[in-house]
């Protein structure tokens, strides 16, 4: 039986296939638009073909398929969703509009430019109910149910596809919330998508919980529509086994879930990325590791510390504020097709304006004229001339010149200097981006090891690491193929929240016990049979404090000893995380989590190596800091297993080219990957930077 | 000078520009008080040992531009007996120029090899601060001293060691020592992590390159928005804005007057037509006036440069306030008031006067700040609170180009200060909400309209309490639109108590029962351009939405639309609007 993972992304499908002897096989498929699950079907027929099969003998031995998409993203950002309806509080039903008074998301305050915030849902469909619930969970006012019914009517009238119901304080008692979707659901009928706040999300913070079930309102059908054509799809093809979506939690989940929570495919496919940068990172026993996962317009970044996956409930996507745990992943915008621009200050500039697939970077030859980070790539010899890039597409160097050209006269810099500068900007760019992220958490960067993912990471990242001053560079061997191959990493199952608002000195354990019972036996439930792994967690703070820090509390009957172990936990994790701690104040306990994994069934052994032949395919000229150096060329897959090789290198591989810096090694080992290590670590960078500015 | 290359130059401006970042993301997380976490009203940054301005990062106008005069005072005070690890605090508007006194900041000079660098700010507002009634913004006190505990620069920590003794002086004169103490430490927290990121980026690229980078920097940026002044016409501009009163001679309008002068490459915004000091809380010091004024001339340059704004930029912006007018007030003048008044009017005054000078460009006032300091106690705790708002606030004014955002709050925060979450506040206050919605025609109106304004209510379910509405304004006065757009309008609140609604005025201390429902209705943000010339459809949308009645599409917009088909009139817009028109 086969295990196959498929991530469609933006530009590619990739699918992963993995026997049962552990060995895996990575295939790339254009993406198909409108219909991407024609893209998927492509990916399994090339991955039925390789295996020497047609595709229903393939899919017919295949137990699992994990599935990760764009989709939701994509929808959010074309505007294609669903016509959403509201029903909510009486008087309260701008919450979503005024959503906290967050103005300026990813600009800056000065910029008063800017278009006002467009809700997902217009005033005039979002419908006022007489209803109220206090934050004890008691009811002020009942529901009245002509209101809901008369409201939905409206709502039918109107044609709207889905209805988020979002009532105040619905996470203490969401009786209202549940009676209110039974009724629409009367008058709306079977077809219409109904979600309410306390399922989506059944914690405090009305905006956050508001906005979450408006998103998964406003992307639910068509994710149900997507759903469905996929199943019935792989039904044709006479699949059997079972399919589970990759969820933004860094989970997957089956069908029914995920139709029902659509939210969770936010992020499903750079959710799964850290599963692979520890999937990576374990034969070196790292657990600590930045994972980036370079693209054509974006650069994922994830930091992971003791092997522990960041999660974030603080998320924008897009405009739209998602308050349901996500793997956090930074998104930064910077690729191969970031474009490269001079401001108004004369600085040099790289992103985040991409130039997508189409016209795409100038070297492409599709009509950009503006110069890219893979122009500059392909200018400092990292990438072929000769040979097509991802199978794809033949490089023009003449094309990457007349780009690079236009910043490199206003610059005055020769076109291979500009390039260079080009090349380092992106690269200090991300790094910085990384340190935020990484800084915001607490961590000193260089006291980790990078994972470089994606179809650029391999290329950028060990200069990235250089500029951190990571010793370290991990490519994995299906760097380009790296979602997916995280999917193939990844473990089943599911998060479940409740809030629960008290002050650790008037706790009441036994109320805390019945919460967390409560969502054990809910885990319990969805699992079945399945052997479940069950996480709890706890979200503290100072009393006083707006922010919290979520801390492990263990599982079984909790005790007070338990409790005052988390109180320690909370004083260390707070002193590690902000520089200070205050034991003499008191501590509140806010929301209940519960993670319930089911591991997955097998290990994950090699790609392995085939070797043989002559790896070694040429040199190629190569600049390396403002030096013209001629750089050893490897053809990856004839590379055998632990050979070791000093930088300047460049080694080509199916979905990727990865460039050894001068000072680097690399050794590649038996799974497939490679380790870079930096030989001059420790070196100041300033010395180049400084060196550059005295010769201009 | 050495030349620095590009790509240094950028690495370390935006090093400094993430640990300003750092900073502030520091004391969100970790501060107690809602004025702190949750409105962000506080500012970090980071100066060099000539205390020029080398980044801040995003937050309240009134907190950080000005700040070189507080760094230039310590350093001036401390001289040679600052050392690694010394902390500074100071409250003063006069000898720290701060604000006003919640306003506390904690000052760190950075050293590297024993040589001062560089200096930390940070910045904000304490829930307490002592004075005659909790939280800051009361009306009416006899001077400066009667407005709270005033802390000139003193060392808090000396040499990484805490001077206990001193901060327990201050503790013991606020209301809410711990959550203080709490906030303090935030504050403190923030300036270590910047301590942390400098010394490492000095380390990373040297003292010198570090050094060159920072004149660069503040080079290029000078000479950029010298060449955006330099494209503004020539000319003198002139905006106006007043407040309600000034709390102490009630219902007399105190205004600040601005001429914009664009001389070549220069601007000078002079303040000296302003209304004199007053004996009421809304006095600026200069360095308020200052922050404001800068602020708001920096919304009319690029775009691109709002990260990059440093000492560069404000070389190019004089700012003129002579002593003795409400923007440069005297000690002992009270200041209590002046972040939300006369603080909003002098960067009111400021935009509307440079919109003028680039119609194409014009920014029109949001809606006035309806706070409140609300104290009493929670019958659920017995504990002593203070609960205060942005939440009633109207939304942003508008732009050339744009409608004003819905929901933005507070012109002097440029919307990077948040308003609260009800479950929270029902959670942590005894006052439950009854009413928090968009109120129909609360906008200024234009080509562009404001944003709207909002109806709030809250109902008293703990004890009786006081209501300082200090930080309340626009009653009797407007936020200016712009460019032929129509003023934000007229702002109420009232009271109602058995059935009775009373009004309730602006810079007063009230009284509110249990039981008791306090209300606001606000006025939104102002318009720019001639509302004539508003798209019909987008003033049906408003209609359809509510935001604009049937009755203002057509007295105020000139659009006809039936009521019952919701559909416009073509023929009878065309002849409100004076046909072609």
């Amino acid at each position: 039986m086969y295990k196959i993972t498929i991530d469609v992304g933006g530009t590619f499908t990739d699918a992963m296939v993995l026997d049962e002897s552990g060995g895996i096989r990575q295939f790339k498929s254009p993406t198909t638009y409108p219909d991407p699950s024609v893209g998927f079907m492509n990916a399994l027929e090339l991955a039925a073909a390789a295996h020497g099969r047609d595709l229903p003998a393939l899919v017919a031995d295949v137990d699992v398929l994990i599935h990760g998409t764009t989709l939701a993203t994509n929808a959010l950002i074309d505007g294609s969703g669903a016509k959403v309806g509201m029903l909510t509080t009486r008087n309260f039903r701008d919450v979503l509009e005024i959503r906290r008074g967050h103005k300026n998301v990813g600009t800056s305050m000065y910029d008063v430019f800017q278009p006002p915030y467009k809700p997902l849902v217009p005033r005039a469909r979002r419908l006022e109910v007489a209803e109220r619930v206090l934050h004890d969970g008691s009811v002020l006012q009942p529901l009245v149910e002509e209101e809901v019914r008369a409201a939905a009517a409206r709502l039918a009238d109107d044609g709207v596809e889905a209805v988020a119901i979002c009532f105040l304080h619905a996470y203490a008692n969401p009786a209202h919330e549940r009676r209110a979707a039974e009724l629409a659901r009367e008058v709306l009928g079977p077809e219409c998508y109904i979600v309410t706040s306390a399922e989506i999300l059944p914690m405090w913070r009305e905006w956050e919980r508001f906005s979450t079930t408006v998103l998964s309102a406003y992307l639910g059908p068509v994710v149900q529509r997507y759903l469905t054509r996929m199943s019935r799809r792989l039904a044709e093809a006479g699949f059997g086994g079972s399919l589970l979506m990759m969820l933004s939690d860094g989970l997957v989940g089956t069908l029914d879930y995920c139709a029902a929570h659509a939210v969770q495919m936010v992020r499903s496919g750079p959710a799964a990325a850290p599963a692979a940068a520890l999937e990576a990172g374990a034969p070196a026993g790292c657990r600590d590791l930045l994972s980036i996962d370079m693209g054509g317009t974006s650069l994922d970044v994830c930091v992971i510390a003791a092997g522990e996956v960041p999660m974030t409930r603080e998320s924008w996507v897009e405009q739209e504020r998602v308050a349901t745990k996500l793997v956090d992943v930074h998104s930064v915008g910077a690729g191969g097709g970031s474009v490269a621009w001079l401001d108004s200050l004369g600085l040099l500039r790289v992103g985040p304006r991409s130039a997508g697939s189409t016209p795409g970077p100038a070297c492409y030859g599709k009509g950009g004229t503006e110069p890219t980070v893979t122009d500059a790539d392909l200018l400092l010899g990292y990438l072929p001339v000769d040979t097509p890039l991802g199978g794809q597409i033949a490089l023009r160097l003449d094309r990457a010149v007349a780009a690079v050209e236009t910043v490199a006269g206003p610059l005055g810099m020769g076109v291979d200097e500009a390039a260079q500068a080009i090349f380092t900007t992106v690269n200090a760019f991300m790094a910085d981006q990384i340190t935020e992220v990484s800084t915001r958490r607490g961590y000193d960067v260089r006291d980790f090891t990078l994972v470089a993912g994606g179809g650029m990471g391999p290329l950028h990242g060990p200069f990235i690491a250089q500029r951190l001053g990571v010793d370290t560079v991990l490519v994995p061997a299906s760097a380009g193929t790296y979602s997916a191959f995280g999917m193939l990493a990844m473990d089943v199952g599911r998060t479940y929240v409740r809030t629960h608002v008290t002050r650790v000195s008037e706790l009441d354990l036994a109320a805390v016990q019945r919460l967390y019972d409560e969502m054990e036996a809910e885990a319990r439930a969805a699992f079945g049979e399945v052997e479940v792994v069950l996480a709890r967690t706890a979200d503290v703070r100072y009393v006083g404090q707006f922010s919290e820090v979520e801390i492990e509390i263990p599982g079984g009957v909790l005790t007070a000893a338990d409790l005052q172990l988390a109180v320690d936990r909370f004083h260390s994790r707070h002193l590690e995380l902000f520089t200070f701690s205050m034991p003499w104040k008191g501590v509140e306990l806010l929301t209940l989590s519960l993670r319930a994994t089911a591991p997955r069934d097998r290990a994950l052994a090699a790609v392995g190596r085939a070797g043989g032949g002559d790896a070694l395919k040429g040199t190629r000229a190569c600049w390396f800091d403002g030096d013209r150096v001629h750089a050893d060329v490897y053809d990856g897959a004839r590379l055998p297993a632990a050979t070791a090789f000093a930088g300047p290198a460049i080694v080509e591989e199916a979905g990727t080219t990865m460039v050894v810096p001068p000072g680097f090694t690399c050794t590649a080992d038996r799974t497939g990957g490679y380790v870079l290590r930096n030989t001059r670590a420790g070196e100041p960078l300033v010395a180049a930077g400084a060196e550059r500015g005295d010769r201009s | 000078m050495r030349r620095i290359d590009a790509v240094t130059l950028s690495t370390v401006w935006h090093a400094f520009q993430s640990t300003a970042r750092e900073m502030r993301h520091v004391v969100d997380r970790t501060a107690q008080s809602y004025l702190l976490a949750q409105m962000h009203d506080m500012a970090a940054g980071i100066w060099d040992a000539r205390s020029r301005t080398i980044a801040v990062p995003e937050g309240p106008t009134s907190m950080f531009l000005s700040q070189k005069f507080a760094v230039r005072t310590v350093l001036e005070k401390f001289g040679d007996d600052l050392h690694p690890g010394d902390v500074i605090l100071t409250n003063d508007p006069y000898s720290g120029h701060c604000n006003h006194l919640p306003d506390w900041g904690f000052i760190k000079p950075i050293f590297h090899d024993g040589e001062l660098l560089f200096v930390a700010l940070t910045r904000g507002h304490q829930m307490d601060t002592g004075g005659s009634f909790p939280g800051g913004y009361f009306p009416n006190g006899y001077d400066i001293h009667a407005e709270g505990l005033i802390i000139p620069p003193t060392r808090i920590v000396d040499r990484g060691v805490e001077r206990t003794d001193v901060l327990e002086l201050c503790w013991a004169n606020v209301r809410f020592p711990e959550g203080v103490r709490i906030d303090n430490a935030a504050l403190i927290a923030g300036l270590n992590i910047c301590e942390t990121r400098l010394l490492a980026i000095v380390e990373k690229y040297g003292r010198d390159v570090v050094l060159d980078c920072v004149d660069e920097m503040l080079e290029r940026t000078e000479r950029v928005v010298r060449e955006q002044i330099a494209a503004l016409p020539d000319g003198t501009y002139y905006g106006e804005s007043a407040t309600d009163d000034d709390g102490t001679v009630l219902d007399e309008q105190v205004w600040v007057r601005c001429e914009a002068t664009v001389q070549g490459d220069q601007l000078t915004l002079d303040f000296s037509r302003s209304d004199a000091q007053r004996k009421g809380f809304v006095n600026c010091v200069y360095a308020s006036t200052y922050s404001r004024a800068v602020a708001g001339s920096f919304l009319f340059f690029d775009p691109a440069l709002t990260e990059f704004h440093n000492e560069g930029s404000m070389a190019c912006v004089d700012v003129i306030a002579p002593p003795g007018t409400v923007c440069n007030a005297q000690y002992p003048a009270t200041v209590g008031g002046s972040p939300v008044n006369v603080g909003t009017q002098v960067l009111e005054a400021t935009v509307a006067a440079l919109s003028q000078a680039d119609p194409d460009r014009a920014i029109a006032a949001w809606g006035r700040r309806r706070g409140h300091y609300i104290s009493g106690t929670d019958p659920r705790t017995g504990e002593r609170y203070v609960q205060t708002t942005t939440d009633a606030d109207g939304g942003a004014g508008a732009v050339s180009g744009h409608d004003g955002f819905e929901g933005a709050a507070g012109f002097s925060g440029l919307g990077s200060i948040l308003r609260g979450s009800i479950e929270e506040v029902e959670i942590r206050f005894p006052w439950r909400h009854v009413k928090f919605q968009f109120a129909t025609d609360m906008a200024g109106a234009g080509r562009w309209r404001g944003g709207s304004g909002m109806e709030w209510e809250v109902e008293n379910v703990g004890s009786e309490a006081s209501v300082a509405t200090g930080s309340s304004d626009g009653d009797t006065t407007h936020p200016p639109g712009a460019a032929g757009g129509a003023d934000g309008p007229l702002s109420e609140m009232y009271v109602i108590a058995n059935g009775e609604r009373t009004q309730l005025k602006t810079h007063r201390m009230h009284f509110i029962a249990p039981g008791e429902i306090l209300g606001k209705v606000s006025g939104g943000g102002g318009g720019v351009g001639d509302p004539h010339e508003r798209d019909a459809a987008a003033v049906l949308d408003d209609v359809i939405g509510g935001y604009v009645s049937v009755a203002a599409a057509r007295g105020t917009y000139g659009v006809a639309i039936d009521p019952e088909t919701l559909t416009i009139d073509e023929a009878a817009t065309a002849a409100l609007r004076g046909s072609g028109g």
